[in-house]
C-alpha cells in the first residue's frame, strides 16, 4: 500500500541579507494510514517548520524551495491556494503545543469548534454543528460537553483545552495528525491521559499520525517509526523499537544518554557539549561533528548522507556503527 | 550532613477570594497548607508535584518573598519569620534563587558582569576590583569564558542564561540555593548540561538545594530526598530511593507511572497490563476535598479517605506518608519492569562515555 504522506527532498529556507538560510534541508520522510511517525530534535533542528512545510504555512519570508509533499496521490506543494484550503483541517488535522494561545479567548470553544466545521461544511444547519461538535467533545472525554459548549477557554484547564484542541483538529475526520508537541505544557498525569487519547482515536479511526516532540519519552509510548532531527536534516530513521535498542547516529547516542532514566542511577548523565548550530551558520561537513565525540577528520569534510544500516535502519553518519572504530 | 539548615513547620499560604462590590471574602485559595519538613546541610530535597500544587509558593515562602499566613520557618537555628529590615538582608546572602525562565529572568538591558555584579553591589561585598575579580571567578565556576562578561543577554542560548543565572546566585556565597524548575525550560541535551553543573557546583561548595520540579526523572538524579506534594501539602518524603523503589501514597504512585519512559518495551507491557493513569484534573486549590485532599482521583478510596484527613505518619525510618493505606498498598514493583538498555544501545552509550570521558581529561 501507497504510503499515506510522502516528503521527499524538502527544502525550506529563509530569505535573509546573506542569501537563503535553509530551515529544513532535504528531507525525506513517510508515515502510512494508521501509523505513528514520531519526528524528534531539539528547538532549532527544523523538525515545526517541517509540519508548518507540509500545511504549506511557512511564515514569510521563509518558502519552500524544493521538494514534494504527495498526500494521497497529490502533490500539496503544487496544489492551488482554494484546493490546499480544502485538505488543511479536513484532511490534514493539526494540533499545537499552546493551548493556552493556540484558543482564542473571546469565543466560546464551541464557537471555534463549529467555525472549522462550517469552513468545510458551509451548508450545515446551526442544530447540526453544534451536535457535531458536542459529539466531538465527548469524544475527547471532556465530562458534560454539551454544557462545556458554551465555556470560554479560560473556564477549563491545561489539559481540557489541549483536548478541545484535539477535538477541534479532529472534527472533520482527518486522514492524517500532525501534532506539534502536544503535551508539552502539560502535568504527567495530564500528558498520559492525551497519549492515552490519541492511542484510542487512532485505534478507531485509522487516522496516521505525525508526533513531534523532543521527548524521547513520549516518542518510545506513541511512535512506530522514529525521525532524528538535527539542524534541518533526519539523521536517523528507524523503527520505534530499533532506535532505542539499536541507535546509530552519535546524535541520537548523545539525547538518549542525556536523558535522565527512572529506573537508574547514573552519576553523570551523558551530556552533548555546545548547542545546535544556527542554520546561517552550519559547520563544514557533517553538521553534528563540533558537538562529536566520534568525529574524524574526514567529518569535517565530508557531508555524510543517510544509508542503510540494517532493515529499514539508516543513519548519516560515516563512523556507524561506532564499535567497529579503532580504539 | 550535619544537621538541619532550614526547618519548616505548619507553613501555610492562603489567598483570600473577594466577590462582589464590597470585596466581601469568600473564600480561601490555599496555595500551601500546613507544610513541614527539614533541609539537613549538603543535600538536595526536592519538591515535586503538578502545577498548582503548591511548589513555587512554598519556594517563595522560604525565601521570605511572600509571607506566610501561618507557620514558622528556621535557618541555621534562628526563626526568620519575623525578621526585617537590615537583619532581613543580611539573611538574603545567605539563601539565593534560581528561576525556571532564563530567558525572563536576566535583565535584558545589563551585561552579564553587571548582572553578576549587582548582588556584590546590593550587599557591599568588595570594591570595584574585588568585585571584577569575582565576576571572572564565577563565570569559570559555570563554565563561560571571562570575555562573556561584556554580553548581553540576548547573545547566550538558554543553557548558557541559566548558567548566567546560576552563577548570580552563587555570587553571595549562599548556603541555600533554591532551584524553581531550573531544567524544565531546557533542551534535554541541555538540560544534562546543567543539571551536572548543579551537581558539580554542590559537591565543591557545599551547597543545599531546595529542588522544585515536576519531572521525576530529574529528580530521580538530583535529589537526595524527596517530597511530593499535591494540593498545598506533602503527601509522601522521604529519600529518593525508598519513594522510588517503594512509593507508599498512592499519587506518588501515579506519579511515577505517567512519566513516559524511553523505552518502548514498556509500551508494549503496558498496553497489555491496561494503563494505570488516573482521570479528572487536580481540583482547585480554592474548593479542596474533604477528608483525604486526593480521594477523588484516588484508585484505592475506602469511605474512611472521604471523611478524615491522613496525616504524614512513619513508613520506614524517614520515610512517610499521608495515606489511610499506606502501609497496606501492593507493592509497586509489579508496575516497574525494569528494562536494562539493549546490549547494541548499552555497548554504544558506554563507548560515548569513553570517548566523552577521555576528550574532557585532554581538555
Amino acid at each position: 500500500m501507497a504510503d499515506l504522506l510522502e516528503i521527499d527532498g524538502l527544502r525550506t529556507v529563509f530569505r535573509s541579507p546573506s542569501g537563503d538560510v535553509p530551515a529544513v534541508d532535504g528531507v525525506s520522510l513517510s508515515v502510512a494510514r494508521g501509523r505513528t511517525l514520531g519526528i524528534v530534535g531539539e528547538s532549532g533542528c527544523g523538525k515545526s517548520m517541517l509540519s508548518l512545510s507540509v500545511m504549506r504555512l511557512v511564515p514569510s519570508p521563509g518558502r519552500v524551495a524544493a521538494g514534494r509533499v504527495v498526500f494521497d496521490g497529490q502533490d500539496l506543494l503544487a496544489l492551488p491556494g482554494r484546493a490546499m484550503r480544502a485538505v488543511r483541517g479536513k484532511r490534514i488535522g493539526m494540533i499545537f503545543q499552546e493551548p493556552m494561545t493556540s484558543l482564542n479567548p473571546v469565543f466560546t470553544v464551541g464557537d471555534q469548534i463549529t467555525e472549522a466545521m462550517r469552513a468545510h461544511d458551509p451548508s450545515a444547519s446551526k442544530a447540526a454543528l453544534r451536535a457535531r461538535a458536542v459529539a466531538a467533545l465527548d469524544r475527547v472525554r471532556i465530562p458534560g460537553p454539551a454544557r462545556r459548549f458554551d465555556d470560554y477557554p479560560h473556564q477549563m484547564s491545561g489539559g481540557m483545552r489541549q483536548r478541545v484542541m484535539i477535538a477541534m483538529a479532529l472534527s472533520c475526520d482527518p486522514d492524517l495528525l500532525i501534532a506539534d508537541e502536544p503535551t508539552t505544557a502539560l502535568d504527567v498525569t495530564v500528558q498520559a491521559q492525551i497519549l492515552d487519547l490519541l492511542r484510542d482515536l487512532q485505534a478507531q479511526s485509522g487516522m496516521a499520525i505525525i508526533l513531534i516532540t523532543h521527548d524521547l519519552g513520549v516518542v518510545a509510548e506513541m511512535a512506530d517509526e522514529v525521525a532524528v532531527m538535527y539542524a534541518g536534516r533526519v539523521v536517523e530513521r528507524a523503527s520505534g523499537t530499533a532506535i532505542f535498542d539499536d541507535p546509530q547516529h552519535p546524535y541520537t547516542l548523545g539525547l538518549l544518554g542525556s536523558i535522565p532514566r527512572i529506573e537508574e542511577t547514573r552519576s553523570r548523565l551523558l551530556a552533548i557539549e555546545g548547542s545546535v548550530p544556527a542554520p546561517f551558520a552550519l559547520p563544514e561537513g557533517c553538521r553534528f561533528h563540533p558537538r562529536c565525540v566520534f568525529s574524524a577528520p574526514a567529518c569535517t569534510r565530508v557531508d555524510p548522507p543517510l544509508r542503510g544500516l540494517g532493515a529499514d535502519h539508516q543513519a548519516a553518519c560515516i563512523r556507524a556503527p561506532v564499535e567497529d572504530l579503532a580504539a | 550532613m550535619t544537621g538541619a539548615l532550614m526547618e519548616v513547620a505548619g507553613l501555610a499560604k492562603h489567598y483570600p477570594v473577594r466577590r462582589g462590590l464590597l470585596s466581601r471574602i469568600t473564600g480561601q485559595v490555599r496555595a500551601v497548607d500546613g507544610l513541614s519538613f527539614e533541609l539537613f546541610r549538603g543535600e538536595t530535597l526536592a519538591l515535586v508535584g503538578e502545577s498548582g500544587c503548591g511548589k513555587s509558593t512554598t519556594a517563595r515562602l522560604v525565601l521570605r518573598l511572600i509571607e506566610p499566613t501561618a507557620g514558622t520557618v528556621r535557618f541555621e537555628g534562628a526563626d526568620i519569620t519575623g525578621l526585617r529590615g537590615d537583619a532581613m538582608r543580611k539573611l538574603r546572602r545567605r539563601m539565593q534563587i534560581v528561576f525556571q525562565d532564563p530567558f525572563a529572568s536576566l535583565n535584558p538591558r545589563m551585561t552579564v558582569a553587571e548582572i553578576l555584579e549587582e548582588p556584590l553591589i546590593v550587599h557591599s561585598i568588595g570594591n570595584g576590583a574585588a568585585r571584577r575579580a569575582r565576576v571572572a571567578e564565577l563565570l569559570g565556576l559555570v563554565g563561560l569564558a571571562p570575555y562573556h562578561a561584556g554580553r548581553y543577554p540576548h547573545e547566550f542560548s538558554g543553557g548558557q542564561r541559566q548558567r548566567i543565572g546560576i552563577a548570580r546566585a552563587l555570587a553571595v556565597e549562599p548556603a541555600l540555593v533554591v532551584c524553581d524548575e531550573p531544567v524544565s525550560a531546557l533542551d534535554v541535551s541541555i538540560q544534562a548540561q546543567v543539571v551536572n553543573l548543579l551537581k558539580d557546583l554542590q559537591a565543591r561548595l557545599g551547597l543545599s538545594y531546595l529542588f522544585i520540579a515536576h519531572d521525576l526523572a530529574v529528580v530521580k538524579h538530583v535529589a537526595d530526598r524527596v517530597a511530593v506534594m499535591y494540593l498545598g501539602r506533602i503527601v509522601e518524603i522521604g529519600p529518593k530511593d525508598d519513594v522510588f523503589a517503594n512509593p507508599r501514597h498512592p499519587y506518588t504512585r501515579v506519579l511515577l507511572s505517567a512519566i513516559p519512559r524511553p523505552d518502548p518495551h514498556r509500551k508494549l507491557a503496558r498496553s497489555a497490563a491496561g494503563s494505570e493513569t488516573p482521570g479528572g484534573d487536580v481540583p482547585s486549590p480554592a474548593n479542596v476535598p474533604p477528608g483525604c485532599r486526593f480521594h477523588t482521583r484516588c484508585p484505592f478510596v475506602i469511605d474512611r479517605c472521604r471523611a478524615e484527613d491522613p496525616a504524614l505518619h512513619d513508613i520506614e525510618p524517614g520515610h512517610l506518608s499521608a495515606c489511610h493505606r499506606a502501609e497496606e498498598l501492593p507493592a509497586a514493583a509489579a508496575m516497574e519492569t525494569v528494562q536494562a538498555a539493549a546490549p547494541a544501545a548499552a555497548r554504544r552509550l558506554a563507548l560515548y562515555a569513553e570517548r566523552r570521558a577521555t576528550q574532557q581529561a585532554a581538555g
